[in-house]
């Protein structure tokens, strides 16, 4: 049996990202709860030692310390995974996990901002924040749209990856910052698949049932 | 554009799944579009008679679109059959859902904002390939006529010099062709600066999944490529037609 430690708090979205790989794996995981809000735990000196940018998702896998969702999904599916199904080796497949990986960690971010800002912060001009995180959905929902044209329903691969975990909460999460579900039809569909996937959870804002 | 007395697109047909609700925008009214679990669909105000909340985040079990938030039911007569809360009692005849006159053609799902429903649309042709809804920052008109400037290349060699005809099927329902192949656009009024374009191709899958339908997606997203970059509709404007 692992031994693995996530440094979670249940409002955020890269968080629930790797509570959702543990719960497909199957994985048994320690859960330590972390007072990001109004606590800012995070940021005092046990939680700068193990992330000096004091960021969470942190996962200890043993002694071994890791920070980064990405980081942490991709670690999780290599270490555990041994179907190497959730991220798949060979070519084409891995590539494109890769990009929606990076896509995930480097552009989605305006998402999170937004939802930030609209759920905790102070009120002020969301306005092109939202515009941003639109164009963000409209390219993932063509990107399936023109992948269903071959009769592929995942992002990455012809079964769920780490790339389809990374790329969820942003949608799910999306009527948050008012911005409703309906210009979306692929990625509502795909999100259908997902809540199907056996070892879904939920996060609070986003419903059970769809 | 006059909303009333005609059927407008709502949605593509496959993007909602037997068993699933989406919310759509019609003139600014909110909708919900759901297909029970044999396929069927249909059109409601998006406002569930008990709270007002979304029936579209809802869910469909057994035939009966559920609210998320309490769990009233309803059947596809829109009439409420089951409040969790009174499991045993009779529901009374009076809570029910509006219902929009609906229809399934051409590979859309079509509804109305008149009590009755318009006159029928025409018959469709009998094989259809979906291709995408496409979601303007515009208004109707304007999407209309970027449609009507647009020129169409055909997919498959040969029919590379075709020019491209423009014809109005019904008021909301536009086909654009060129030599023997042709695409249909249904129009959606989402509201006054929103508009929707639903195209599908007309003609066997076959012939059209997989290439075609990517061949028509970029013809597509270089249509909303014009629409939105509006220093591109002054001059210069290649791809369209003189
Ligand atoms: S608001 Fe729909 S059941 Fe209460």
């Amino acid at each position: 049996m692992p031994d693995l430690t996530l440094y979670n708090y249940d409002l955020d979205e890269s968080c629930y990202k790797a509570r959702l790989l543990l719960s497909f794996l199957g994985l048994d995981c320690k859960i330590v709860a972390v007072d990001v809000f109004p606590g800012r735990e995070q940021t005092t000196p046990p939680f700068l030692a193990l992330n000096p940018l004091g960021r969470l998702p942190i996962l200890t896998d043993g002694d071994f310390v890791l920070t980064g969702t990405e980081a942490i999904l991709a670690h999780l599916a290599r270490a555990h995974d041994p179907s190497e199904r959730w991220l798949p080796m060979e070519g084409e497949a891995f590539a494109r996990v890769m990009s929606w990986l990076t896509f995930s960690a480097r552009d989605l971010d305006v998402t999170i901002t937004a939802r930030q800002r609209s759920l905790f912060g102070p009120p002020g001009d969301e306005t092109s924040l939202v515009a941003a995180s639109r164009r963000l959905l409209r390219i993932m929902d063509e990107h399936l749209l023109a992948r269903g044209y071959t009769g592929e329903e995942w992002f990455a691969a012809p079964h769920p990856t780490i790339a389809d975990i990374a790329l969820f909460p942003a949608f799910a999460l999306s009527r948050d910052v008012g911005i409703d579900h309906d210009e979306y039809p692929a990625l509502r569909r795909w999100s259908r698949r997902f809540r199907g996937l056996s070892g879904f959870r939920v996060m609070p804002g986003i419903p059970e049932y769809f | 554009m006059d909303m009333q007395g005609h059927w407008y697109p709502v949605s593509l047909a496959h993007s909602v799944e037997p068993g699933s609700a989406a919310g759509v925008r019609l003139d600014g009214r909110e909708l919900v579009v759901w297909r029970d679990g044999e396929g069927g669909a249909h059109v409601w105000e998006d406002r569930c008679p008990h709270r007002g909340m979304r029936l579209s985040l809802g869910f469909v079990r057994e035939g009966r679109l559920g609210c998320l938030y309490h769990g009233w039911e309803f059947g596809a007569d829109g009439q409420c059959s089951h409040i969790p809360a009174h499991p045993d009692s009779q529901v009374p005849k009076a809570i029910r859902t509006r219902p929009y006159p609906k229809e399934v053609r051409f590979g859309m799902i079509w509804t109305a904002l008149s009590a009755e429903p318009p006159p029928p649309l025409p018959e469709d042709a009998a094989e259809i390939t979906p291709v995408a809804s496409l979601y303007l920052d515009c208004a109707a008109a304007a999407a209309l006529s970027a449609l009507r400037a647009s020129r169409l290349p055909p997919f498959r060699a040969g029919d590379h010099d075709a020019g491209t005809v423009f014809e109005t099927v019904a008021p909301t329902l536009f086909r654009l062709s060129a030599g023997s192949e042709s695409i249909l656009v249904g129009l959606q009024a989402v509201a006054a600066e929103r508009t929707a374009l639903h195209i599908v191709i007309e003609g066997p899958g076959v012939v059209y999944a997989g290439q075609g339908q990517s061949h028509f997606l970029r013809w597509a997203q270089e249509l909303r490529h014009r629409i939105e970059t509006p220093s591109l509709n002054s001059a210069n404007r290649p791809g369209e037609a003189p």
